[in-house]
């Protein structure tokens, strides 16, 4: 009888009221302000953050740089984490945000080597522990990180009525049997989410993934506006970690519009084994702080909307 | 770890137990919203504490055991008790969704200590201690709430089964 009573109690449970809900209430009586207004401005964070994870090379920058460099204190380092079924780290991304609302990011390879381990094992530990990590790696200070579930994106790109990418050439994931076709394409789903997890078949395997993390940000950056904004954060808000010193509302305020991301990879040298069956990608400290200068400062180079 | 941090971690935790408790989500919404605000504002000593968690599971658990939910709390009750008295005739017992959901509303029509209780053995995996902690309670009372819930539950489940017995 106890096993019907632990299911019996269980059933129940999954009654519960959604947790957005309540986390939207929670928010509404703290900040006192129009919760229409908040929570869509929010959900553009939400959205750059948790799209966040992954990224876009496709949009050009803002011609109004100079706008961020009146307000230098402003500006902020935020590491955006995207994280497997198990809490390992499949996207990092560092993105600078500026005053203004643009950002410039960098994506981090998962498999760096970290010690005798590589990055993307870090946050699981502990979220300090891959802070750190990145602020070694890049030469910049981490100010704030969020991690948000990868199997999130496959309902975040249905909210927004999906996200578009473009393949340079046809594509079959051999894991989930998914096959894209060359081209332009909207995604969302299960489709986006082999999209986003592929690498094996690829030439360059997690760092052509990386590459398709930030053209789906991209895409998916540019798919936000404020009629969507609040679907979003229903959706992706309650499954965002975010560190607690961090007032995401305040933070968010700051943009207004559609959120502009330039993104860049992170220079890494030749695999190499750095435990029992473990290959590791050796960071370049010197290369890789001077790369992360150059995109934070706006340098970035113009890339190819397509990706492999 | 931060106010925002222990929400983000278990606010769906909360609410599924509290769901479990009041068997009601509306309530159980109402009851973890209030009880996160007023955390909120002493944060800083619950922090400290040796199991925050636990803490907040027993204001959860003292708020809707007080007489505010007193009402609301018989309401849900009166509502399960026809819904469980209309189960045994119609279930087949070869359907284990029948028998879970007839379960379920026999659970529904406890004390809410007990049930209570109950939630906190049977689906939180809490030990005696743990659980006079929630309750506020000797752990010799915890024993005796869930017996008593047991005793209850398995008298329903054989005048059940008898009562199908002689249907079929």
């Amino acid at each position: 009888m106890n096993d019907l009573i632990r299911r019996a109690i269980a059933a129940e449970a999954d009654e519960r009221p959604d947790p957005a809900t309540v986390l939207a209430g929670l928010r509404r009586t703290r900040q006192r302000k129009p919760f229409g207004l908040v929570v869509g401005v929010a959900s553009l964070t939400v959205a750059a953050a948790a799209a966040a994870v992954v990224i876009p090379m496709t949009i050009k920058k803002t011609e109004s740089a100079p706008v961020a460099a009146a307000q230098p204190a402003t500006a902020q380092n935020v590491l955006l984490v995207g994280t497997d079924d198990v809490d390992f780290a499949d996207a990092i991304l560092l993105a600078r945000f500026e005053a203004d609302g643009s950002v410039n990011a960098v994506s981090v390879p998962r498999d760096i080597a970290v010690g005798d381990t590589t990055i993307n094992r870090l946050y699981r530990d502990d979220p300090a522990r891959l802070v750190s990590a990145v602020e070694q790696v890049t030469g910049q200070k981490v100010d704030h990180h969020a991690a948000v579930r990868m199997a999130e994106f496959g309902k975040i790109a249905q909210v927004v009525g999906g996200v578009e990418v473009c393949l340079k050439k046809a594509a079959v994931d051999s894991i989930t049997g998914v096959s894209f076709p060359a081209g332009k394409q909207t995604l969302e789903g299960d489709r986006a989410l082999a999209f986003l997890r592929q690498r094996h078949g690829l030439a360059h395997g997690d760092l052509d993934r990386v590459r398709r993390h930030q053209a789906f940000l991209a895409g998916l950056a540019a798919k936000i506006s404020k009629d969507n904004a609040l679907a979003l954060a229903r959706e992706a808000g309650g499954s965002i970690r975010v560190d607690s010193g961090w007032d995401v509302l305040a933070f968010a305020q700051r943009f207004q519009g559609p959120v502009k991301i330039v993104v860049g990879t992170l220079p890494v040298g030749e695999p190499v084994t750095i435990a029992d069956n473990v290959l590791a990608l050796p960071a370049d400290p010197s290369r890789a702080k001077q790369f992360v200068e150059q995109q934070f400062a706006g340098g970035a180079p113009a890339q190819d909307g397509c990706v492999d | 770890m931060g106010f925002d941090q222990f929400v983000a971690d278990r606010l769906d935790r909360l609410l599924r137990y509290a769901t479990a408790i009041t068997c009601d989500k509306h309530l159980a919404q109402d009851i973890v919203q209030n009880v996160l605000m007023r955390a909120q504002s002493r944060w800083e000593r619950i922090e400290k504490m040796s199991a925050p968690y636990l803490y907040v599971k027993r204001m959860v658990t003292n708020d809707y055991l007080s007489w505010r939910h007193r009402k609301a709390a018989r309401e849900i009750a009166v509502e399960r008790a026809e819904l469980a008295q209309r189960v045994p005739s119609m279930a087949d017992p070869a359907d284990a969704h029948a028998e879970r959901d007839a379960m379920r509303a026999r659970i529904a029509v406890l004390p809410r200590k007990q049930r209570a209780a109950l939630v906190l053995r049977f689906y939180e995996d809490c030990t005696d201690a743990e659980i006079a902690q929630v309750l506020a309670c000797t752990e010799s009372t915890v024993r005796s709430q869930i017996t008593r819930a047991l005793k209850t539950l398995r008298a329903h489940e054989i005048a059940r089964s008898t009562t199908l017995g002689v249907h079929s």
